[in-house]
């Protein structure tokens, strides 16, 4: 395959991305997941100005009180509102969810190139890692991390984002691989670029659309897998306004029949990651024109 | 094989201990004064280099010592072997009936790909895909349990007021069918419907998804093309699309192994079933070392065994596999 097929369809892309109304109807699946997104966004910067209380505002003479007119999803066993708690809950779900997807990008990516141009030690180790990975539980191995090692929000991004790194390595490694031994490569190998500038600059570009389409599939994983981390107890405890912690909260009412505690952030929940699962779908079917699962 | 459960092992013993927090605190109780509680880390073996304690739990591993556990002073072989059954009770009848719903409506969606069953399966199965277990699994056990009163109580296996069969395999069920005792069947079945059904979804929502994604492509192969070119009905075509799919979905739910483990452990421990993930759950919060281990060991061991199932499977399932070798 020459340089010049294989820079076409990159330039391509570019162009309809600018375009609003032409990814829409390339693919509505990307479009609704992204509208879903940007409500969830919308909420998290607006918080403060959205929620009818604070979310740590104790209300000691409603407690438990189920959904009526003041407090429109009812109150939690402190007594605070639940639907501001889950709204203020956006910001977790971000605030984790964006640096440990950004952390595993950074070690990932750059991760990913190395060993797939190379080869060598670092490949194998790499490999050695997925498979790893593939016959474990990511998440398990994050819960005793994270309980052992001191349960701050910082210790949750840090151990969610190395913990799937490999992925991003797995996807861009890859496609190095593919285009390892490509014209352009050969080119620029000639022209003496040196290895650093010749992954980041000439292969890197080409390299990238995959990893592209798993940032919001992990991002979804993050979410998930902190509010995971969150109900077991581990991680964000409550009263921080946490989804995951929330559940655990509710969990215990349950049993008396106070539904509302529970529900309503595992509703929040299953919101966020179904938009971000959808981004990623509809990115998926974006970026890769052979793909069968868009509807056209 | 032993070199990945070693790397896995060697990992999971550093990254348990790394942190520095363990269950002394909680076994020397409130109590305990400086002296007790280093006294209590000697009779562990937690004082000495953490290398030497390495080496001194593979020297006991490979003689088929696990260790024991601190919350129970069982050892942590006993406790996996008690409680393996009732964990693979549930995730063999959860896969299977996960997968036996789950490929055919994947398949039925790809034949007929943008009709309404299509776009009905598509969204249910990402929604589906997005669902936290554990959170579906209380949510499922408030509505089937407390309000509607259909489903037994989440709380273990079998009634309270129903006396166990006697133990061949350790499934409550199918002691009881072997043994005759009705009784205990009935009741067995009632408790391990809910969690079940609740996992069945959780796992046929990829596999649903998959099976979709891996038959469409099926269906617009060349060969799929000839077929069609040479006059075959649209049975005949679909057989043979559906044949060539059957090894990719049957690689993807084997590589699905890592996130069901994860979702039988939470689903253990919302209907408080007893089995190895909800004690394995417990033991990482616990910071119960051995019994990490052994749960980390026995998860490891049991995706290797559903790897080489797969490989022996797709061996069966695919005659070019065959011919390599």
């Amino acid at each position: 395959m020459s340089s010049e097929t294989l820079a076409q369809p990159l330039g391509g892309r570019i162009q309809w991305l600018r375009r609003p109304r032409g990814i829409a109807r390339r693919s509505p699946t990307f479009a609704a997941g992204l509208i879903i997104i940007l409500v969830y966004g919308f909420v998290a910067l607006f918080a403060p100005v959205l929620t009818p209380f604070d979310a740590i505002n104790a209300f000691p003479y409603h407690v438990l009180e189920s959904p009526n007119g003041r407090f429109l999803l009812g109150t939690d066993g402190n007594g605070m509102d639940v639907l501001s708690r889950v709204m203020y809950g956006t910001r977790y779900a971000f605030g984790i969810a964006i640096p440990a997807v950004i952390l595993m990008v950074a070690i990932g990516v750059p991760l990913g190139l190395i060993a797939g141009y190379k080869g060598g030690i670092l490949d194998e180790v790499l490999l050695r890692i997925l498979d790893v990975m593939r016959s474990f539980p990511a998440i398990i191995l994050a819960l005793a991390v994270v309980a052992a090692t001191g349960q701050t929000l910082v210790n949750v991004v840090v151990v969610l984002g190395l913990v799937e790194a490999p992925i991003f390595a797995r996807v861009v490694r890859a496609e190095v691989l593919a285009l390892r031994s490509g014209g352009y490569v050969e080119a620029a190998v000639a022209a003496g670029n040196p290895v650093r500038r010749l992954l980041f600059v000439h292969i890197m570009p080409n390299a990238i659309s995959g990893a592209t389409a798993q940032i919001p599939l992990r991002m979804a994983w993050a979410v998930r897998a902190s509010a995971t981390l969150a109900f077991l107890g581990v991680g964000i405890q409550a009263p921080a306004p946490e989804w995951g912690a929330m559940i655990r909260q509710g969990a215990e009412f349950l049993i008396s029949g106070q539904w509302w505690v529970a529900l309503f952030p595992g509703v929040a929940l299953v919101g966020i990651v179904l938009g971000f699962n959808l981004v990623g779908d509809g990115l998926h079917d974006l970026l890769d024109p052979k793909s069968k699962t868009a509807s056209k | 094989m032993v070199p990945l459960l070693f790397g896995i092992i060697f990992v999971t013993f550093m990254l348990v201990r790394i942190g520095g927090q363990d269950a002394v605190g909680m076994l020397a109780g409130p109590m305990a004064d400086e002296a007790q509680i280093a006294e209590i880390r000697r009779s562990l073996g937690l004082d000495r280099p953490i290398i030497e304690q390495f080496v001194a739990y593979m020297g006991n591993l490979v003689q088929g010592d696990l260790g024991n556990s601190w919350q129970s002073h069982s050892t942590v072989a006993e406790e996996i072997l008690s409680r393996l059954p009732a964990s693979l009770e549930l995730l063999i009848l959860a896969i299977l009936v996960g997968t036996t719903v789950g490929i055919p409506i994947g398949l039925y969606a790809a034949y007929n790909p943008n009709r309404l069953f299509d776009q009905i399966t598509r969204f249910g199965s990402l929604v589906g895909f997005s669902i936290p277990t554990y959170w579906f699994a209380l949510v499922a056990s408030f509505v089937f349990f407390f309000v509607l009163r259909w489903a037994a109580a989440p709380m273990g296996r079998i009634g309270m007021d129903v006396f166990p069969p006697p133990e061949i395999t350790g499934s409550y069920l199918v002691d009881a069918l072997v043994t005759g005792r009705w009784d205990a069947a009935l009741s067995a079945a009632h408790r391990l419907m809910l969690p079940v059904i609740v996992f069945a979804i959780i796992v046929s929502a990829p596999i649903i998804k998959q099976t979709r994604a891996i038959a469409l492509e099926a269906m617009g192969s060349d060969y799929i093309r000839y077929a069609r070119a040479c006059g075959y009905g649209p049975g005949l075509v679909r057989r043979i699309a559906m044949r060539a799919s059957l090894v990719p979905v049957v690689t993807f739910i084997g590589a699905e192994v890592a996130t069901m483990l994860l979702a039988v452990s939470l689903i253990e421990l919302i209907f408080a079933w007893g089995g190895l993930g909800q004690w394995g759950l417990n033991a990482i919060l616990f910071g119960d070392f051995a019994a990490v281990q052994g749960y980390v060991l026995v998860l490891a061991s049991f995706s290797a065994f559903v790897f080489l199932l797969v490989d022996l499977l797709v061996l069966v399932l695919e005659p070019r596999a065959r011919l390599r070798q």
